[in-house]
């Protein structure tokens, strides 16, 4: 494909152009980690597909094709669903809390029973909320992001959700759509001296949160984390387990499928949020870091995408996207190696689990959308819908 | 890139130059988070792998304790006395159970008795550690064990294995001396950390059991032998998913004891006790061997290996008869006129004259007291061979006070009373010998009413054996014992070998300070007890095998003081204020090899009539089990074929003892020439006692 092809008109809009304009180097990417999700799944599962590596396999070859789907949309269709996407989960949350379709799971109200599918509206409101506020930045000024009153509504389109989410109480998605709102506002220009003063207020907000709001169970997570060693059977168990897990792989770790960690069950939640800790135990400091250097390639691949993308829509999609991406790896990874409180926050493509995979392979869509159209110009000022 | 479309707009310009920029703060986040997860990531992986490392080998492999099997206890001849048997017994683990009041329910229907324990059950399986199996029953017969087995898969948590249990095939026969096992308790472990050990980790295994009494207690270190251990491979959840054959260690098996007891003999002295109360003690007057140590009534120890049920143990505990008591070394009791061959030595070493007389009329008025004889008639003349021979008390009472309390004690003492022997079990009682010594400290330290002067009258009790004195069976024994061997102060000795090691014979024993003449004059006197139609036992201790004779003495022993104007009552109304009776013997008479002492609690008549009896029966069994008794009896009797009984036996060369092989052989090498067979009641001529000429 040469740059004259790309000249002639309506060349950029065939299908076939569009396809070899795909960043193979991402798709690559997240077949190898999920390649390596169902391997480890096979591993702890003792050799088995079921339950989950078959499973695992399944839903990432539905979504890869999703995804590849998606990355043929034009922006403009992502632009004008934006909002009412946006507005649909949040009637969804709002249902959670206020009818008797919600229903509780694992201590936390935070899935929805809609008859025929149960999904979890907080994952796909991230989703909903990066594409509402890219759209609310894509209409509005570099002033206007930086610091106007204005700001009130993309800082409520945040907290809307993150209040609800919160109160499930579902506090690691909560606060990753905290997050990711707070990333966003930052990448569209937010000023530094707001950032500051508001670090600020979250920092100071912290310790009466976490003592007088946060349930039991959330703040024996904090003060685990900040002692683990206190109750090692208790609530010290998972991180003290996991850190054994890391650590006792070494460099080379101990084999595929040698793991006694994540063999014999030490490692709790050794399938979802602790499934970073098997690779670590069977392939060592340098499977570890393979995987962890992965993950860094596509954040830093999606974030030059972004870069790269002519519509400021498309900038703050999938940049916002990608720090929606890069929030869960971090603090997965973090969380597993006894850096930060457990939150059950899942490591994207490598953990068993539907609705992460679901949001995270929607959210490339959008990013290799973003890429395949990234000269696409979308007029600003456009209505509602 | 170039060909890219610039921006147009100023704004448009600001907005994307602000995003650029912001994007590479976002991205140099990202890669300052990936560089410090890398850090820790080496810091855990590399830096403090080996520790980890560690920790998940801590996590994965378990040791399991295999109890090792608990050392036999044996008699003489090999015989097992105490012995593992295979039981059957099931187990529960808490953690395995997913509800424990709904296991318990299912197992109550398997195992219907467990329903009435329940209570405590659940108090035993709480108190465990997590996944540790904790048995509710044991001993299941086959069916329950294999009902068990079969809703096994029903019952998670609950499992049905084999174990060693400890079993005493004789039941009660050796309870008291070989003891029995219980399950440690809490003052044990205590105990074992007051000492500053450590608690072997085996003592908290379910189904390991430490020695509470006798041998099993005293040897306890001995039979309880070395853990093994199986190194396994466990999930979280406690459960063996492997076992590491590499890793395990065999458990060493205890040591066997073996004792100087025999089988036979002991079981025939618990059937002839019968329901009397008392103890027996028979031992090689050679060597001083136990062959037998046994106390009436007595208790079976296997109900104390599984715990005892406490009905069980307050029936034993209240009745009055206490069969959990050692009546044979524990219990003491008055000697009565058993004692009257120390007498009679202590009288023999004052100088006095065997052959000077003294009329019994009854009594002898000392003082303002008269100390009655037992036969009120009176036994008229007697000297020193029918004073023993008929038990006269009269002869003791008139002479005692020649030889003087201190001599008589001092002789008591070196015939074996007042002290505890080196048998390797606990819990003698040294009894009593009184002396004018012993009075004084046993007022100031009793501050008795009185000065603590030794008054002549009271030697006069103690010469026939009652006052303060006391002693047990096994000193009863000793005394016999020391008697007939005649040269040796003879040690009783209960412990042979020790996992194959022979435990050395007591070091050479000393020499006895008293002299043939004298010993030949109180055995004869012994000997007509039981031989001479006269003497107070001839009916009672005839063996009626062949020739072999016993040589023996009765006593008749008060079990309490009457005080003034207290009357006995009717005779033997009352068992507690019966009196007690005392046999001491030994045989062959002529060359002694055994000595028995037995003691019947408040006997319903005398020790003729009630110790002698029972002495005699055991005293066959321990004859006919020795193979040079045997020869003698079923020997054909041609008169000039009758040697001399110390060559013809043929154990002079071996000797009686180890201390006495030398002097024997040496005496032997030329052969007495063959005499007469000394008469059985002869009182007079040189007699092979040990089959040693006199010295």
């Amino acid at each position: 494909m040469t740059a004259s092809a790309l000249t002639r008109p309506g060349e950029r809009d065939r299908l076939s152009t569009k396809i070899t304009e795909l960043d193979w180097r991402i798709v690559g990417l997240l077949c190898l980690i999920a390649g390596v999700g169902a391997a480890m799944l096979y591993s702890i599962a003792g050799g088995q597909w079921q339950p989950w590596a078959a499973d695992h396999l399944i839903r990432f070859g539905v979504m890869l094709v999703v995804m590849l789907g998606l990355a043929m949309v034009h922006p403009k269709w992502w632009f004008r669903g934006a909002y009412p996407l946006y507005g649909l989960l949040l009637i969804l949350v709002l249902m959670i809390e206020f009818t008797p379709l919600g229903y509780v799971a694992g201590g936390a109200r935070n899935w929805l029973n809609l008859g025929v599918i149960r999904i979890q509206p907080a994952e796909f409101m991230k989703l909903g909320l990066v594409l509402a506020l890219a759209r609310w930045y894509h209409s509005h000024s570099a002033q206007e992001a930086r610091w106007s009153w204005k700001l009130l509504i993309p800082a409520a389109m945040i907290g809307l959700p993150f209040l609800l989410v919160a109160k499930q109480p579902d506090l690691g998605s909560a606060m990753i759509i905290g997050l990711t709102g707070g990333a966003i506002m930052f990448l569209a220009g937010l000023s530094w001296r707001v950032m500051a003063a508001a670090a600020a207020a979250a920092a100071a907000a912290i310790p009466p949160f976490v003592m007088f709001v946060m349930h039991d169970y959330q703040r024996n997570r904090v003060l685990t984390f900040l002692n683990p060693e206190a109750d090692p059977s208790g609530t010290g168990y998972n991180i003290i387990q996991s850190k054994i897990a890391l650590g006792s792989g070494g460099v080379l770790g101990k084999g595929y499928g040698l793991g006694s960690q994540s063999q014999l069950e030490f490692l709790p939640e050794r399938h979802t949020d602790f499934i970073f800790s098997t690779v670590a135990e069977e392939f060592g400091f340098v499977g570890s870091f393979g995987l962890l250097a992965c993950y860094v390639g596509i954040i830093l691949i999606a974030l030059r995408i972004a870069s790269l993308a002519h519509s400021h829509f498309g900038r703050i999609a999938a940049a916002g996207m990608t720090a929606f991406f890069a929030l869960f790896v971090l603090i997965n990874g973090a969380m597993v190696m006894g850096l930060a409180p457990v939150v059950g926050v899942p490591m994207p493509l490598l953990s068993y689990g539907g609705s992460s995979m679901m949001t995270v392979m929607i959210g490339f869509g959008l990013v290799l959308s973003t890429r395949v159209h990234r000269y696409a110009e979308l007029p600003k000022g456009q209505g509602l819908f | 890139m170039s060909s890219e479309p610039s921006i147009f707009f100023s704004d448009t310009n600001e907005r994307q130059g602000s995003f650029l920029r912001r994007t590479f703060v976002i991205g140099a986040i990202t890669a300052v988070g990936g560089v410090a997860l890398t850090g820790r990531l080496a810091q855990l992986q590399v830096v403090q792998a080996g520790e980890y490392a560690t920790l998940a080998t801590n996590n994965q492999f378990n040791f399991r304790l295999v109890p090792p099997p608990r050392g036999r206890i044996l008699d003489r001849n090999g015989v097992v006395i105490a012995g593992n048997r295979p039981s059957f017994r099931v187990l529960v683990v808490r953690d395995e159970t997913k509800d424990l009041d709904q296991t318990l329910d299912l197992l109550g229907r398997l195992l219907p008795d467990t329903v009435d324990r329940r209570r405590s059950i659940i108090r035993d399986v709480n108190a465990a550690p997590r996944f540790s199996p904790v048995p509710v029953k044991s001993d299941l017969t086959w069916e329950e064990f294999a009902r068990v087995n079969l809703y096994a898969n029903e019952l998670p948590g609950v499992m049905a294995d084999m174990n060693e249990a400890r079993f005493y095939p004789f039941g009660g026969s050796f309870a008291h001396v070989i003891g029995y096992v219980a399950k440690p308790n809490d003052r044990d472990i205590k105990a074992i950390e007051d000492a500053g050990e450590k608690v072997p980790e085996i003592l908290y295994n379910p189904g390991f059991r430490i020695g509470r009494q006798g041998v099993e207690k005293a040897f306890d270190r001995d039979l309880r032998g070395e853990a093994g251990g199986n190194r396994v491979e466990v999930d979280a959840r406690g459960r063996v998913v492997a076992e590491d054959v590499g890793g395990s260690k065999p458990p060493v098996p205890g040591k066997d004891v073996v004792l100087t007891l025999d089988a036979d003999v002991q079981n025939r002295a618990l059937e002839v006790f019968g329901e009397e109360s008392g103890g027996c003690v028979v031992m090689d007057v050679r060597n001083g061997d136990i062959l037998c140590m046994v106390s009436a009534p007595s208790f079976d120890p296997n109900l104390f290996v599984g715990g005892v049920p406490s009905s069980i143990y307050r029936a034993l505990a209240d009745y009055e008869r206490l069969p959990l008591l050692d009546k044979a070394i524990y219990g003491t009791f008055p000697p009565g006129s058993t004692f009257k061959m120390t007498t009679a030595l202590a009288l023999l070493d004052a100088g006095i004259d065997p052959k000077e007389r003294v009329v019994c009329t009854g009594g002898y008025r000392f003082g303002a007291r008269t100390f009655r004889c037992w036969k009120a008639g009176g036994h008229g003349a007697m000297d020193m061979h029918s004073a023993i021979k008929n038990s006269c008390d009269t002869y003791f009472y008139h002479l005692c006070n020649r030889a003087g309390i201190d001599r008589i004690a001092r002789v008591a003492e070196d015939l074996g009373f007042g002290q505890a022997y080196e048998i390797g079990i606990a819990g003698q009682s040294s009894g009593t010998v009184p002396s004018t010594r012993w009075k004084r400290a046993y007022t100031e330290a009793t501050s008795w009413d009185d000065d603590g002067t030794w008054y002549p009258g009271e030697t006069l009790s103690v010469a026939i054996g009652q006052g303060a004195l006391s002693v047990n069976a096994l000193q009863l024994a000793v005394m016999t014992s020391r008697i007939a061997h005649g040269r040796k102060a003879v040690q009783p000795r209960l412990v042979k070998a020790v996992g194959g090691e022979a435990r050395p014979q007591a070091p050479a024993f000393a020499d006895l300070p008293f002299s043939d003449q004298h010993l030949d004059i109180v055995r004869a006197g012994m000997a007509a007890v039981a031989n001479d139609v006269t003497g107070t036992a001839y009916r009672t201790s005839q063996l009626g095998l062949g020739d072999i004779q016993m040589a023996g003495k009765t006593g008749t022993a008060q079990s309490r003081d009457y005080k003034a104007g207290e009357s006995r009552g009717p005779r033997n109304a009352q068992w507690s204020r019966r009196d007690h009776a005392l046999f001491v013997a030994f045989a062959p008479h002529d060359a002694p090899r055994y000595a028995i002492a037995l003691i019947v609690q408040h006997a319903p008549s005398g020790g003729s009539v009630d110790a002698a009896p029972k002495a005699r029966e055991i005293m066959k069994t321990v004859l006919l089990k020795d193979p040079d008794m045997r020869a003698r009896i079923e020997r054909p009797l041609p008169p000039e074929a009758v040697a001399p009984v110390g060559v013809d036996e043929g154990d002079a060369g071996s000797g009686p003892g180890g201390e006495v092989v030398g002097p024997a052989a040496a005496a032997v090498a030329p052969p007495p020439p063959p005499a007469p067979r000394p008469a059985p009641a002869a009182t007079s001529g040189p007699r092979p006692y040990l089959s040693e000429p006199p010295r």
